[in-house]
């Protein structure tokens, strides 16, 4: 099923959460919203699921409007920022309740439904945690019956807040690789918030970067690491070294006010000038794991650069602290300031 | 070196301190207890049952004495339950909704807390009674509040409105509204939202407050005496029963009747522990904030 965003608006009082947004999420896929803290998210999200209502815009499912219908009609899976599972309520029931609510034609029968709730806490692989409390689950073991909870009801979109967000970083990993390939299995057009770019560069098949209440880029992970279209984009996703044109219009290369943008892996070194480049002194080297990083100061203000070599290519030109060094970009992207 | 030394050395100073400014203060408040709570509760059983049993029994067997404990516990049996839902309601609203005029509505609970009973009473003699502003109307209509059994009851319920919601609105704000939507993501209608997800986890809150509001509805004196006209076997609650007969020199029922209300606080007392202890084992949130 897949979900048309179009020319959504969404205020808060004086304070505008939403600007315009339009985006398609096509059937079947994984998408991820990126984007940081406060940028309007979680908000969006609420509203395609009928928490939140908009104050202007439209969303269709499958080319059909939604409006009339609320988040009980929507057949939309949430999973929550903080899971949300009913504190009260054992794993089974939990997970048992969106069937235990539908109305009594279309309800299952007792055994019917045992049966589909120990199939999806199989799927989730927790099925031994059938009679616990959520209160005795770690926050792992939570997000999966959140998820499980939700894909109870055999809804056509899933909608994830923030999933592995609370969680320390082996679990979430983990864990995301582990909702990939459950997505892969079900199918489900899933759209995921997230504030992690590693996150959502590694599990989605398309991103949406989101500021400040508008979309700043959509586009598959590679594209976007590759192709920021807007300095936030660069300087948001991966990490960027940034040129002024006052101080390095050799970089630049343009009239006018403008900043290069350049990836720290897409600088090289030598210890000899070579075309364009610039003189640097290494301030710091640090080996981690396959790669090796360098600080290096350019110009008089000592201003610094952050390099990522691979370790072959460091054992070419090994370096020290107060070596001096020449840089030059193999890949750079000027933006008007 | 020195300094973790001297944190040692500080620390054990402190709570040498504490230990005796423990003592003193445990002391002092058991005392403070024993003389306000302990000697009175104890003097009423001593004065109800100082002439013997046989005077206990019939002081409460007395048909006066009858329609007084009668008409408390009608006043009580509509007045908890009307406050169960208006609390519920109010607690709802002010916790799971974002509307105008909220925090006036969190003033005007606290207003019966604030206003003291005998102005609450006199209130509605002033709205009500014969002179009062729909006094002529309710003649007219041939309907009598004040100085009979509705007015008793409409001011019970406005007295002790407050115990619910305010034991509710806190427990409410803190468990936010994710689980309610999460439900009715889930498909679930409002109605079984209320029933499945709101209501067993603030029941214990709920437990709590009821039993507070029981105890004042019961207990009530000051604006019940002001719209009751202390019409004996007609408009007498308990409390105004044991004013009456005190005020006779009747000393012995006076103190019988009374020990009703005192065994009324102990199992109240009883049933709250009961309930706070419940909660602590339940793992969820204590119903704390004593309201009064
Ligand atoms: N109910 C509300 N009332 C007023 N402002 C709100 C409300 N909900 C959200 N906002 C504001 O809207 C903006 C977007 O909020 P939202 O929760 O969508 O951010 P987010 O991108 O999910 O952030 P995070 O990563 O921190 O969860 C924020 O500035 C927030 O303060
Ligand atoms: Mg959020």
């Amino acid at each position: 099923m897949s979900i048309t965003i179009q020319n959504l608006n969404k205020q808060f009082g004086n304070f505008t959460a939403l600007n315009n947004i339009n985006l398609e999420v096509n059937s079947g896929e994984l998408l991820a919203l990126l984007g940081p803290s406060g940028c309007g998210k979680t908000s969006l999200l609420r509203i395609i699921g009928g928490l939140d209502v908009q104050n202007s815009g439209k969303i269709l499912f499958h080319g059909t409007d939604v409006e009339q219908r609320d988040a009980r009609e929507r057949n939309v899976g949430f999973v929550f920022q903080h899971y949300a599972l009913f504190r009260h309520m054992t794993v089974f029931e939990n997970v048992a309740f969106g069937l235990r609510v539908k109305p009594k034609k279309e309800r299952h029968t007792e055994t019917e439904i045992k049966r589909r709730v120990h199939e999806l806490l199989q799927l989730v692989q927790l099925d031994w945690l059938a009679d616990r409390y959520p209160a005795q689950l770690s926050g792992g073991q939570r997000q999966r019956i959140a998820l499980a909870r939700a894909l109870a009801v055999e809804p056509q979109i899933l909608l994830l807040d923030e999933p592995f967000g609370a969680l320390d970083t082996k679990v979430r990993k983990e864990l995301r690789r582990w909702l990939r390939r459950l997505h892969d299995e079900l199918h489900i057009t899933s759209v995921f918030v997230t504030h992690d770019q590693e996150e959502a560069l590694e599990v989605a098949d398309r991103i949406v970067v989101m500021n400040k209440g508008n979309i700043e880029q959509v586009g598959s992970p590679d594209d976007v690491y590759a192709n920021p279209t807007s300095p936030f984009v660069y300087q948001f996703i991966g990490n960027v070294n940034l040129f002024h044109s006052r101080t390095h219009a050799l970089w630049t290369q343009q009239p006018g006010d403008a900043v290069a943008y350049v990836r720290p892996h897409d600088i090289d070194i030598s210890l000899i000038p070579q075309q364009s480049s610039l003189p640097a002194v290494v301030k710091q080297v640090r080996a981690i794991g396959s790669v090796v990083r360098l600080e290096a100061a350019i110009g008089q203000d000592g201003e610094v650069v952050e390099i990522e070599l691979s370790r072959e290519r460091f054992n070419i030109t090994p370096v020290a602290v107060n070596d001096e060094i020449f840089i030059w970009p193999r890949q750079i992207k000027v933006f008007e300031a | 070196m020195s300094s973790s030394h001297q944190l040692i050395n500080n620390r054990k100073i402190a709570t040498h301190e504490s230990k005796a400014v423990t003592l003193v203060l445990i002391t002092v408040a058991l005392f403070y207890l024993l003389l306000f709570l302990g000697i009175p509760l104890f003097a009423v059983f001593y004065e109800a049952l100082g002439k013997g049993w046989a005077l206990y029994w019939a002081a409460l067997q007395d048909p006066d004495a009858w329609s007084a404990i009668e008409l408390t516990l009608i006043a009580a049996a509509i007045a908890v339950p009307a406050n169960l839902v208006f609390g519920v309601a109010a607690a709802w609203a002010i916790a799971k909704f974002e509307f105008r005029g909220k925090s006036v509505l969190i003033t005007l609970i606290d207003l019966p807390f604030a206003v003291s009973p005998v102005v609450s009473g006199l209130i509605y003699v002033l709205l009500f009674g014969a002179q009062g502003w729909f006094g002529p109307w309710l003649q007219e209509h041939d309907i009598k509040l004040i100085f009979a059994v509705p007015g008793i009851v409409l001011v019970t319920i406005f007295v002790t409105f407050p115990f619910i919601a305010r034991e509710l609105i806190p427990l409410m704000q803190a468990q936010g509204k994710e689980e309610e939507e999460a439900a009715i993501s889930l498909g679930a209608s409002g109605w079984q939202t209320f029933w499945r997800v709101t209501v067993p986890n603030i029941k214990w809150g709920l437990l709590y407050g009821v039993i507070l509001c029981n105890a004042r509805a019961m207990g009530e004196f000051g604006a019940v005496s002001v719209v009751s006209g202390h019409i004996r076997g007609m408009t007498n609650t308990i409390p105004l029963h044991v004013e009456i007969l005190y005020n006779e020199y009747n000393f012995v029922a006076a103190f019988s009747v009374a020990s009703l209300l005192a065994l009324l606080a102990l199992v109240t007392l009883l049933a709250k522990s009961i309930v706070e202890f419940k909660v602590m084992n339940n793992g969820s949130r204590l119903p704390h904030g004593e309201t009064e």
